[in-house]
């Protein structure tokens, strides 16, 4: 899993968030190190929906500009948990080797 | 005017220039949406439209608005277009695979199941004639057979003729991506290899040489791939290939190895190059080649007449071997009556002679097939139009 795609899925994990607010969730978890543009996002957002990772919740329109809210499936939120229990094992290892404190795999 | 009158519309232009910004920005992104697939606009347009004046809207209030940050801001907004660009070609790139992968033609193998079986044997046998061929052009088999026979006349020396390298990469790449059961990305590389084989052939054709190995090689390469796309492909082959045809396979190949032997022997390479060469040795040379590939291909069609399959396979194996009799035919009749190192003086080879027959035949064959099917189906048709419209006994049909 690519870290966009990682991070726009950790960013609904949470629930249902609309464009805008997925783009600003992104920035504050990866700690401004990832900005997320418009077209990256749309075209995650569309492989997710055809992947059955991720679905259309609701539509809200906010000063006359459509805002719809998307969500992580449940296949969504597994694959997600699959891909941390790899990302934490992976990490262990690493810092096992490198004798950093926490690496206890 | 007062000083409240005056800041109000200070505020009132700035609003008004702020709009303004807005409403360029809005045609700008909109614009750009176009490069996006019409479903996708459909979908998402409105949102992402709103999502980037959000997104510009927030940049424009975190700085202040000086002439650095104008130029900040132009810089984030060109970002975002050459981002939109990037994520419309992702997103059409995308469905160009989807579409690619879901086509018939591509996903899907041919409908009868006995010239699907067919082209699936051909998948196994085609990709290794065309390693054989390939073999042959650069003369590998004539040197293990000058190796045998301690005949001096023979030599690994092709290799230097720079129009022959795409056979030289795509014959193996071909032979090693069926192995492999790639059987797609195998009949690619095939159409390639035959693609560069044509551009040689046309080249060699421009100076009035229509060469039969280049069209055996380049209608070998063309079965290759079709075997290879329109078929379940070689594992299929090989579960369909029994001991027998195994056999078959391998004496095919080695006939098509021995073949070369003989016709650089009799079409006279050799005897330029050996200065103690006679006529007789080649025809000794020659004829256990001539008898061996006579009594193969006598053979072969005999074991391939006795079912279905088997005579489809020898149809589609019949497209790639025309060219191949005709080399066969020139040898003999140079080994009867010309003299050695001559072409046939009896049916001189052309690109009409070579090309025509296989296209027939392979158009034959597709023109078959479909009016096989067309047939099935109106007999199809026929068999359920009288049961469901014969109605209750006594009714009167108009």
């Amino acid at each position: 899993m690519q870290e966009p795609t990682f991070l726009i899925m950790t960013a609904l994990a949470a629930g249902a968030q609309h464009g805008y607010g997925i783009m600003a969730d992104v920035m504050r978890i990866s700690d401004g190190r990832v900005r997320l543009r418009a077209g990256t996002l749309y075209a995650a957002l569309d492989r997710l929906k055809a992947d059955g990772l991720v679905t259309s919740d609701r539509d809200e329109i906010v000063d006359g500009r459509l805002r719809r809210y998307y969500r992580i499936t449940d296949e969504g939120a597994e694959q997600l948990a699959a891909e941390v229990r790899r990302m934490r094992a992976n990490a262990a290892a690493a810092a096992l080797r490198l004798g950093l404190a926490g690496g206890t795999a | 005017m007062t000083a409240g009158e005056a800041s109000g519309g200070c505020d009132r232009h700035s609003r008004l220039r702020l709009e303004y910004r807005q409403h360029r920005l809005e045609k700008r992104y909109r614009r750009l949406l176009a490069l996006y697939p019409q479903d996708h606009r459909r979908e998402h347009a409105e949102e992402m439209v709103g999502v980037l004046l959000a997104s510009a809207a927030a940049d424009a209030r975190h700085r202040a608005d000086t002439p650095a940050t104008r130029v900040l801001q132009a810089g984030q907004h060109a970002a975002d277009c050459s981002d939109l660009i990037a994520g419309a070609c992702r997103i059409r790139s995308r469905m160009l695979l989807n579409r690619i992968r879901k086509s018939r033609w591509f996903s899907s193998t041919v409908r009868d199941p006995r010239w699907s079986d067919a082209l699936a044997v051909v998948s196994v046998v085609a990709p290794l004639l065309l390693l054989v061929a390939a073999l042959a052009e650069f003369g590998i088999p004539q040197v293990a057979a000058g190796g045998l026979t301690g005949h001096p006349s023979w030599a690994l020396d092709n290799l230097r003729y720079s129009w022959d390298l795409p056979l030289t990469i795509g014959a193996p790449t071909v032979a090693i991506l069926a192995c492999l059961r790639l059987r797609r990305t195998a009949g690619i590389a095939a159409l390639a290899t035959g693609i560069s084989r044509i551009v040689v052939g046309a080249a060699s054709a421009v100076g009035g040489v229509a060469s039969p190995a280049i069209a055996l090689t380049i209608l070998l390469a063309g079965t290759a791939s079709a075997a290879l796309l329109l078929s379940p492909g070689p594992a299929r082959g090989m579960a369909l290939l029994t001991r027998r045809g195994i056999t078959l396979v391998a004496v095919g190949a080695v006939v098509l190895g021995g073949f070369s032997v003989g016709n650089n022997m009799l079409l006279g390479y050799a005897l330029i190059r050996s200065p103690g060469y006679t006529a007789f040795h080649s025809e000794v040379a020659g004829l256990p080649a001539d008898l061996l590939i006579a009594f193969v291909l006598a053979i072969v069609a005999v074991a391939c007449l006795r079912t279905a399959v088997s005579r489809r396979v020898l149809v589609l194996l019949a497209i790639p071997v025309i060219p191949y009799v005709i080399l066969w035919q020139e040898k003999l009749a140079s080994d009867l009556v010309g003299p050695l190192g001559a072409a046939s003086t009896l049916i001189p080879s052309s690109a009409a002679l070579l090309y025509l027959p296989p296209l027939i035949l392979a158009c034959i064959i597709v023109a078959g097939t479909r009016l096989a099917r067309h047939r099935a189906s109106g007999r199809a048709r026929q068999a359920t139009i009288p049961a469901s419209s014969a109605g209750p006994p006594g009714a009167v049909r108009a």
